[in-house]
């Protein structure tokens, strides 16, 4: 991301009630992630330490520091989810995709897979709750999710099987 | 927000009586109740507790039981404030419990700590039943609580905001953004002097200062135009210096503190005994 | 154009209910997130394909959702003079029958789920569809909606909720009105009080009381009044169904309390995984503008007060208070203790007196105003009036959100809406308030929903989310999701919380293992009582919770887990 397209952002949040969580998401939305360089950017242009915009970029769940793949993938996790089969779903998907589903060292759960086509995340609850267990791709949710209907699912963003 | 009192002129409230284990205490209202025990010499227990910073919280340490007119109520004494006709108990059998889990956590956090194993054996814990973290190469040897002190220090009475809290949960650590040496740490190391577990590691050598803690930041240090010694961080000497008043002369500005100290002390002396010719 | 007098919002009204009862066949689909997301927008389109290609005059909306969201997508037909019909799980396939049927002066019988004849909206006004249908179920016989009182969701799953006419038709905005032309601040605040209405996000605090303690607090106008629309307790939805279906109540709600308050600034904080909430209350806000509803001089009473949304990024301790204003000051959700409280000079956002309350809450503000205090405390029981939805999900056979007066006992909600265990499995308990909450057995069902009662049994009322755990559910799995779910939440700035947590993580998970012993147990036990006694926050002070109740209520599946 260029300074200028980083400049235009920051105008949108001349308010000081939700600037910083704003900015850093609009960040996170049309990079995909938070690149080093652009945080280093933000701590200059707005006044405000490394360290603080760190802090936030590592304690909130919605802020990734690593890129993501082509398409992402995130399973709800929520209590409806949780006794509805989510893990089940989880781990399947990490069958089909080759890639482990365990929780990663800094609390962040985000796996990509090898080919960079699919990101897998966890989500805590879409509050999409009678159609449990859900699971989103690119945003577009799939309630009713099961090991057996997954991949259909995946198929429709490129996915086949054994391509793993 | 910043809550914090460092640097705020301090106005006197109003005389109050609390009483603590029975004994009269005379304290000003709005003081806090650890506040008075610290200065009475009552012990209650307390790792994050930093008299120019605002209550913090972190520790759960210091939980008495107080309240008025026989109400009774566990509460912190850190944010529990004086007032006419408080009455406090420190270690009531409610608080003398919760505090023995308390620090059989703190022995599994912090296993190479002796200031918690001291505190725990002082309150009857010698062992714990959770499991010890055991970290390879922890910057802070195993001995961090996460009280948040060195973080505040840094930030709010400092100005420089080198390091901050990392992640959030179990997870939780502190150090420099990106784990990379920090271009705004000063070296002052109000962080090592501020840690109730002397976890950080600050290490001179040579012409510079090395955090060993916060990912080996190097700031180069002053070198005393008298001695020699490297004595102090550069930058921080050299602003230090520059915001004087009244100023320092210039030739006493590149001098270490024992260096500069002997210089004024021998003008000192020549003013006062006067003459042109020297002593000696 | 802006509401200038009170004859500017009759007239909004009558332009509305044209819309809304058009003198032509109306079609509305259900477009909340579910709705959406299990097939409705691919309903909408296929219908608006069938309605230009057969060139028909029918009106075709968006609605938010009525709450059945087992039945969807559900489909409304209001036909000139016939009874609102809903239909029920409908596909892409049903479109053209539906448009053949509608253009027949019919509906599709086959996919009707009920009939409403007429429907209180509540805030002043009862809409007349007509008569007809005989066949098909009144709404009111329905069995999940039959224990059901709207005051809440009056207005969702009939209204679009993207457009502020079919609020002024439904009487929005005159509750509005009535506060601020014809009431004093003090006298308003009074009848919150008198209502009894407590706050929905869980506390229970009584709102009338918070909002007084705000206004009486020094600052002026340079307070905050901020909505809580973080939902983070998992199996929660109620909040996303409310700003969906009917954002401007929310908006509504909070210009009233801004009146009553005496001040000036309003924000929503919104959790970042409710995208479609944001933008509706985006553009709610936006048309509330144009008519002079929010910024300088409302409906010209000299009354300046305007809203913004600040969003979340991912943190459900940033549902308690002092976390969520850390949050919205660009800082991490890290709580603080209290005192100073929101409430306190120096304690709220930026250092201002604020008054936070939960989305919920403030939707049955207009409600209040429209109706008066009498009206609704004479609904629910004595100190926990007025009704509250619920989100009832898991392994139940109607999953949906059930909107019931509080005081209603567990059981009518989960077997007589609910109709207990979904694929005929034995029902075992239900977790209610979330992560926060207990587990309470089938035995205790009779416990009336209340906030006392709730505590009594372990439990707190929480949110609303009540989850329903069946036979096959293991207990001791469910109090290590709920410990796994607060230990990935957790702060981490106490230490109870943050090692303490992930002890007793590690604990359940020797359980699980087998690992176990029974001393163990007593560690467990003992563990997550200090956790509860000496966490800083909300968070911590509850999460135990899951693992007291089920070891308190289920403990014989632990035991039988356990080495002796």
């Amino acid at each position: 991301m260029d300074s200028y397209t980083l400049d235009a952002i920051i105008a949108r949040y001349d308010v000081p009630d939700g600037r910083l969580l704003g900015i850093l998401s609009e960040v996170q939305e049309q990079e995909g992630y938070i690149p080093h360089d652009v945080l280093v950017m933000l701590s200059e242009k707005l006044g405000v330490r490394l360290s603080r915009l760190y802090s936030l970029v590592t304690f909130y769940s919605f802020f990734s520091l690593q890129p993501v793949g082509e398409h992402m993938i995130t399973v709800c996790m929520g209590t409806a989810c949780h006794v509805k089969g989510a893990e089940m779903v989880l781990s399947a998907l990490g069958k089909h995709l080759g890639i482990e589903t365990g929780i990663a060292q800094d609390g962040k759960f985000a796996v990509t897979t090898e080919d960079n086509k699919f990101t897998v995340t966890i989500a805590r609850c879409f509050g999409a709750c009678s159609m449990a267990p859900v699971l989103s791709v690119d945003g577009n949710l799939y309630g009713y999710a099961t090991p057996e209907n997954l991949p259909a699912i995946l198929a429709e963003f490129g996915w086949r099987e054994h391509e793993s | 927000m910043m809550h914090g009192s460092a640097g705020k002129e301090h106005v006197p409230g109003k005389p109050v009586t609390v009483t603590i284990n029975g004994r009269q205490c005379r304290a000003e209202e709005g003081e806090t109740v650890l506040s008075v025990a610290i200065r009475e010499g009552i012990p209650i227990p307390h790792l994050c507790h930093e008299e120019s910073l605002d209550p913090y919280g972190a520790c759960r340490l210091c939980f008495v039981e107080a309240g008025k007119h026989g109400k009774r109520e566990m509460v912190t004494a850190c944010t529990l404030r004086a007032a006419e006709g408080l009455e406090v108990t420190t270690d009531t059998p409610a608080v003398t419990k919760h505090r023995a889990i308390l620090l059989e956590l703190y022995l599994a956090e912090a296993p190479k700590s002796e200031v918690i194993k001291e505190m725990a054996a002082r309150y009857g814990v010698t062992k714990t039943r959770f499991l010890k973290k055991m970290e390879t190469d922890d910057p802070l040897g195993g001995k961090c609580v996460l009280c948040g002190l060195c973080v505040r220090a840094c930030t709010e009475i400092m100005g420089a905001g080198a390091i901050g809290f990392i992640n959030r949960g179990p997870y939780t650590e502190v150090n420099t953004p990106f784990l990379e040496p920090s271009a705004d740490c000063y070296g002052c190391g109000a962080c090592v002097k501020v840690c109730p577990t002397h976890a950080i590691v600050m290490e001179d050598s040579g012409s510079e200062r090395v955090m060993k803690s916060w990912s080996s930041t190097r700031v180069p240090l002053a070198q005393c135009s008298g001695c020699g010694r490297y004595y102090a961080p550069k930058d921080l000497a050299a602003r230090t210096v520059a915001a004087l008043d009244p100023p320092l002369e210039q030739d006493l500005a590149g001098l270490c503190p024992a260096c500069r100290g002997n210089q004024i002390a021998e003008r000192e002396i020549l003013a006062r005994f006067g003459g042109a010719g020297h002593h000696g | 154009m802006r509401v200038e007098t009170e004859a500017d919002l009759k007239a909004l009204q009558a332009a509305g209910l044209k819309k809304l009862k058009p003198d032509k066949p109306r079609i509305a689909v259900g477009l909340a997130t579910c709705g959406a997301a299990v097939g409705g927008r691919k309903v909408y389109d296929r219908l608006r394909e069938a309605i230009a290609r057969k060139g028909a005059e029918i009106d075709l909306v968006q609605t938010g959702c009525i709450g059945y969201c087992r039945e969807e997508p559900l489909v409304n037909i209001t036909l000139p003079g016939k009874p609102l019909v809903i239909l029920h799980k409908v596909t892409e396939p049903d479109a053209d029958a539906i448009v053949r049927a509608v253009l027949n002066g019919k509906v599709p019988e086959d996919k009707a789920l009920c009939r409403v004849p007429a429907w209180d909206h509540v805030t002043g006004f009862v809409m007349e569809y007509g008569k007809g249908f005989d066949a098909i179920p009144l709404y009111q016989d329905v069995p999940f909606f039959a224990p059901q009182r709207k005051v809440i969701l009056r207005n969702a799953g009939f209204i679009d909720p993207g457009d502020i006419g079919e609020y002024f038709a439904v009487g929005g905005y005159g509750a509005a009105w009535k506060a601020l032309h014809g009431m004093e601040p003090e006298a308003l605040i009074a009848e919150v009080e008198k209502s009894g209405l407590r706050g929905r996000g869980g506390a229970g605090f009584p709102t009338g009381l918070k909002w007084r303690i705000t206004r009486d607090a020094p600052g002026g106008t340079e307070k905050y009044l901020v909505c809580n629309a973080d939902e983070g307790d998992p199996g929660a939805y109620m909040n996303r169904n409310e700003m969906e279906s009917d954002p401007h109540m929310l908006i509504e709600g909070m210009i009233i309390g801004a009146f009553a308050m005496g001040l000036r600034y309003g924000l929503i904080y919104i959790r970042s995984e409710y995208p479609l909430a944001i933008e509706r209350l985006g553009r709610a806000i936006g048309q509330a503008r144009e008519y002079g509803l929010l910024g300088e001089n409302i409906m010209g009473t000299g009354l300046s007060f305007d809203i913004r949304i600040a969003r979340g990024a991912g943190a459900f301790v940033c549902g308690e208070s002092t976390a969520l204003v850390a949050s919205i000051e660009g800082r991490t959700g890290r709580p603080h203790p209290r005192p100073p409280r929101l409430t306190d000079p120096e304690g709220g956002l930026f250092g201002k007196p604020t008054d936070l309350n939960n989305v919920e809450t403030w939707c049955n503000v207009p409600a209040i105003v429209a109706n008066g205090s009498g009206w609704y405390a004479g609904i629910g029981a004595k100190g926990n009036t007025g009704t509250k939805v619920f989100s009832l999900v898991g392994k139940v056979d109607r999953v949906g959100l059930v909107e019931v007066p509080l005081g209603t006992p567990i059981r009518t909600i989960v077997f007589d809406a609910g109709n207990g265990g979904a694929n005929k499995k034995k029902v075992k308990a239900v977790q209610t308030g979330g992560p926060s909450g207990g587990c309470i057995p089938l035995r205790l069902f009779d416990t009336p929903v209340d906030y006392e009662s709730l505590n009594k049994a372990g439990s707190i009322m929480g949110s609303g989310g009540i989850v329903v755990m069946d036979e096959d559910t293991d207990m001791v799995d469910i109090a290590r999701y709920f410990t796994g779910f607060a230990t990935g939440e957790s702060c981490g700035k106490c230490v109870p919380c943050r090692e303490g947590l992930k002890h007793t993580l590690l604990l359940i998970n020797r359980i699980q293992a087998g690992k176990a012993s029974k001393k163990d147990l007593a560690t467990l036990q003992e563990v997550c009582e200090t956790i509860a006694a000496t966490s800083l926050c909300g968070l911590g002070q509850t999460a135990p919770n899951p693992v007291l109740t089920t070891l308190a209520y289920f403990r014989e599946e632990y035991e039988a887990k356990v080495k002796p």
